[in-house]
């Protein structure tokens, strides 16, 4: 390196320098007073135990400090093979969670007047034993509802699924992930005929080029996007491709990035299987061996959008697909010329060809990667088919380093929203109500007699809060979620207390939805509770309880077995109170041995940092259906789609075409508006912005704009901006040129600020098959105030 | 208790003092450097917030050496290895980030594992020290022992010898 630089030298002459400025005089007083407030230090009586993180769906695992009954600290756990010992400043920052002033403590009843009342564990779960039984009396199953999480143990989940459906006898059951994974689950359902991802965080390490489809990913994934920066870094050739509606700091980061206009990623991804059939970049071996073409509805008018016309009190679409193949392709994608979807998308032309080469080069590996942007989208499943689409086509599947991997956003959507199945139509292990075979395999395992679950699916999340405005739902229990800060066109769902509906919250804080409460209950968190999670790579992890809730803090499976047992379903939950977690667990096991969604035993959970399902022989799947790896893979090589019964064990490539969004921008609303996190916030902030540091980085929502728009407006960074949408208004500061870079015409909002709710703004339009909201894309116009 | 507990913070800010073989004025330094150090932390462990305004890539200054800033001080160089051996560390700020308010939303009762001082032991006097923290994130020793922007109550006393660690070892579960 030749010669010292300046600043080595003062380094290296730093330590003959006695630091001159550092020390004053010694003040007696301040001295005294230092000594004071420094606390007794004993590292020793620190206690360690694994747990894992308690917001986003990665699953990183921590290990988590305790003394004298409080967390005081975590650590990135090494031994975890998920994150290897590194965390993001929300993990980091996890002890907070636990330590706001203001953790509920004790049950509290509204009185008349709209106060609210504290009231013991007893009177609280008489009476919504009561309500929900005198409802199910006077008005039938499907008046009573349970709204859920993500977030929810399995534990939780399967308390809850349990009690709704084999105890109430209603499919009134919805987690918060309807709101957020419905279009990842029916990608991989009408895809493979079973949920969740074939490939692993190992495809992170394996790859040559990462392809993120609307995925933010340094923010939103940011341990996993370092597990991709550090493949980077030991192969140079590795390529990271951004595809996203404007740059984010995952944009500093990539290779190549590609803008396009909000709503034609369809066309995009139509238009990159365009090239791959024209030029014969197509691994027609394996399409042969392993890939049915089937084709569903795609007339516009009769899907809708879920929110307009006739659909706007119900929605409700059932696809047909029909058989097709991949000549019929060939002629259906000659409507997406590079041209063409160039004009739809504003993708260059060369860049369409690009991303064409990428895919198309059979021999690297190519893991596409996504969330929210392809899920929240109101034509996500497609999205997700034809991301799919990309890899059936090509052959990059079932192969270490080539696989689609779905991201999630929380910490057991895969564990317990979707292994669980706490969803309206859904039971355990990828079965479903409408199955009468399904139906009676969940009866004989919960013992309960035939015809016991009921066949209709219930009400899908914003049916359900729409049922509840109505007066259809009557009773209704949300746990461990904030639906009155992340619904969207939120005032739609507003209500008055004392409205003659019974609604219970559980939760860990006081938010906008325990406001909307006749009943708020307070709820165990993260370690105050024994639990389970399961991670976006199937990964299921267990951890113990460490520490005691505060005040009378329970955890919410154990609120749902208490009134199931005063409304005379106790038989459902037949373990004693201080040893139901084990005996619970290994019940609800029973659903996926045999299934290829095996999970580990509890005993082998409690020993190690998470078993990847499916666990055959106490042996983890990284690569599932893929031979050499998956034992219900009977080939000696390649992959063998066992799930999927119904296309004769091949997976489904679907044609999806490109609808236009449910709404763009026009004359009087010029704007995209598109929502999202940021990486210090999760989801709707009632636990970090508890927590000093991060509260303190990112204090409040903002609207971030383009330059070039906020300069011809007149507005500057700082200044008070009102946008207006056909739903409603909400004042925000402009952002300019911060973390993100909207191209113009497009302003992006974070939603975790309560008291800056862009969820007044934003539409309720749906997928048509998954029925999830569109959270990215509607029309707005700015406003100086 | 309160009393037992102050003799123990007193001794533990001689011994620094000592060991760096500080002037009388140290132990009022040193824990001044702890209050500040512990204001930047949420407990011991925790990755350090941003004290600063962002002004371009961190790398720029928090480099290998660390750097001088005229009229401020040191830059520390980054803990964690070199910058240009940096995968998975590239992303700065998915773990530091800086403060844009002093205010919270809701008051916190979270206090967190306690930030020292902390003093290596020795199994015999001249022994040389053992490491009292854990290694995680600190690979580069000299970041914080070593170089101008290092404080002087704990830089090494002999930075010529770059293998500290055939030496001192970290302790067992600290």
């Amino acid at each position: 390196m030749g010669e010292i630089k300046r600043r080595t030298f003062l380094k290296m002459a730093g330590v003959a320098v006695p630091a001159v400025a550092a020390y004053s005089c010694a003040d007696q007083e301040e001295a005294a007073r230092l000594a004071a407030s420094a606390e007794p230090v004993d590292r020793a009586s620190v206690t360690w135990a694994k747990a894992p993180c308690r917001f986003c769906g990665t699953g990183c695992g921590v290990m988590v400090g305790v003394e004298k009954g409080r967390v005081v600290a975590v650590r990135g756990d090494e031994a975890s093979p998920v994150n290897r010992g590194l965390l993001c400043v929300k993990g980091y920052h996890l002890p907070g969670l636990l330590y706001g002033e203001d953790r509920l403590q004790y049950p509290q009843l509204r009185n008349a007047d709209g106060s609210f009342s504290r009231i013991t564990w007893d009177a609280a779960l008489d009476l919504i034993a009561s309500k929900f039984k005198d409802t199910l009396a006077q008005h039938g199953p499907e008046s009573v509802a349970v709204y859920g999480s993500g977030q929810w143990t399995v534990f939780d989940g399967y308390t809850a699924l349990k009690w709704v459906k084999a105890g109430m006898r209603s499919n009134n059951i919805e987690p918060n992930a309807r709101l957020c994974m419905a279009s990842a689950v029916s990608g991989f359902m009408t895809q493979f005929q079973s949920d969740e991802p074939m490939g692993c965080y190992q495809d992170l390490d394996r790859g040559d080029d990462f392809v993120l489809w609307g995925n933010n990913m340094a923010e939103m994934h940011p341990v996993l996007f370092s597990r991709i920066l550090e493949t980077k870094r030991l192969k140079p050739a590795t390529r990271i491709i951004d595809i996203a509606t404007r740059r984010t700091p995952t944009t500093d980061y990539a290779d190549m990035h590609v803008l396009f206009k909000p709503g034609t990623d369809l066309a995009l991804a139509n238009g990159i299987l365009h090239l791959l059939v024209a030029q014969g970049r197509i691994n027609t071996a394996f399409i042969d061996e392993n890939v049915v073409f089937r084709r569903g509805i795609e007339d516009l008018k009769t899907i809708g959008y879920g929110c307009f016309g006739d659909q706007a009190e119900h929605y409700t679409f059932e696809d047909v697909p029909k058989p097709s193949s991949l000549e019929e392709l060939t002629t259906f994608l000659a409507d997406y010329t590079p041209e063409k979807v160039s004009e739809i998308s504003g993708v260059p032309v060369p860049q369409i060809h690009g991303l064409a080469a990428i895919y198309g080069d059979l021999p690297r590996g190519t893991v596409s990667l996504w969330c929210m942007g392809v899920n929240q989208h109101v034509r996500g499943t497609w999205m997700n088919n034809l991301i799919t689409d990309l890899h059936l086509i090509t052959g990059k599947i079932c192969r270490p380093g080539a696989n689609p991997l779905s991201l999630t956003g929380q910490p057991s959507a895969c564990g317990t929203a979707r292994e669980v199945g706490t969803s309206s139509n859904r039971l355990p292990a990828d079965m479903v109500v409408t199955n009468p075979e399904h139906r009676a395999e969940a009866e004989r395992i919960w013992n309960v007699p035939p015809g016991t679950i009921p066949a209709k699916p219930g009400y899908h999340a914003v049916d359900m809060f729409r049922a509840l405005k109505r007066g259809d739902i009557k009773a209704m229990w949300i746990q461990t979620t904030n639906p009155w800060v992340t619904l969207p066109n939120r005032s739609r769902f507003d209500r008055t207390p004392n409205d003659g509906k019974f609604i219970v919250v559980s939760d860990i804080y006081p938010t906008p939805t325990t406001a909307m409460a006749d009943l708020i209950l307070p709820a165990a968190a993260w370690v105050e509770r024994e639990g389970v999670f399961g991670n976006t790579e199937r990964r299921t992890q267990q951890w113990n309880k460490m520490v005691d809730p505060p005040g009378e803090a329970r955890e919410d499976a154990w609120a749902i077995i208490q009134v199931a047992k005063r409304m005379g379903m106790g038989n459902l939950f037949p373990w004693p109170d201080d040893n139901w977690h084990e005996p619970m667990f290994e019940e609800y096991r029973r659903f996926g041995i045999g299934h290829g969604k095996d999970l580990a035993a509890y005993a082998q959970l409690k020993e190690t940092r998470g078993m990847v399902w499916p666990v055959v022989n106490g042996k983890e799947t990284f690569y599932r259906y893929t031979a050499g790896y998956d034992p219900y893979v009977k080939k000696a090589q390649g992959a063998h789609f066992y799930k999927a019964v119904g296309y004769g064990e091949k997976a489904a490539f679907w044609l999806r075409p490109y609808h236009p969004p449910a709404e763009s921008p026009d004359k009087e609303y010029p704007f995209w508006l598109t929502t999202g996190r940021v990486l210090e916030h999760w989801h709707s902030g009632s636990m970090t912005r508890r927590i000093k540091q991060l509260h303190q980085a990112v204090p409040a929502a903002y609207l971030e704009m383009n330059r070039a728009d906020a300069e011809e407006m007149g507005v500057k960074k700082g200044d008070q901006v009102k946008i207006v949408s056909r739903r409603g208004s909400l004042e925000l500061v402009v952002e300019v040129d911060g973390r993100g870079h909207p191209p113009r015409g497009t302003v992006f909002v974070p939603f975790f600020d309560e008291s800056k709710l862009i969820n007044l703004v934003t539409l309720d339009a749906m997928d048509n098959i998954s029925k999830q909201p569109d959270y990215k894309k509607c029309a707005i116009r700015i406003e100086r105030v | 208790m309160r009393d037992s507990h102050r003799a123990r913070v007193a001794l533990a800010l001689v011994s620094v003092a000592l060991l760096a073989g500080c002037r009388e004025a140290a132990p009022v330094a040193v824990a001044r450097a702890i209050e500040v150090r512990a204001a930047g932390r949420a407990y011991d462990g925790a990755p350090p917030v941003i004290p600063h305004t962002l002004a371009g890539a961190c790398v720029t200054c928090h480099d290998d050496d660390g750097s001088e800033i005229a009229g401020i001080g040191m830059a520390p160089a980054s803990p964690h290895g070199s910058v240009a051996a940096t995968g998975s560390f590239s992303r700065c700020r998915q773990c530091h980030v800086p403060a844009e308010t002093s205010a919270v939303m809701v008051n916190s009762v979270f206090s967190g594992l306690p930030q020292g001082p902390w003093k290596g032991g020795r199994a015999t006097p001249g022994a040389p020290p053992t490491i009292p923290h854990t290694l995680q994130l600190r690979e580069n020793c000299l970041a914080c022992h070593g170089g101008a922007a290092s404080r002087v109550e704990i830089r090494t006393s002999h930075p010529e010898r770059p293998r500290c660690r055939q030496c001192h070892v970290p302790e067992s579960g600290g």
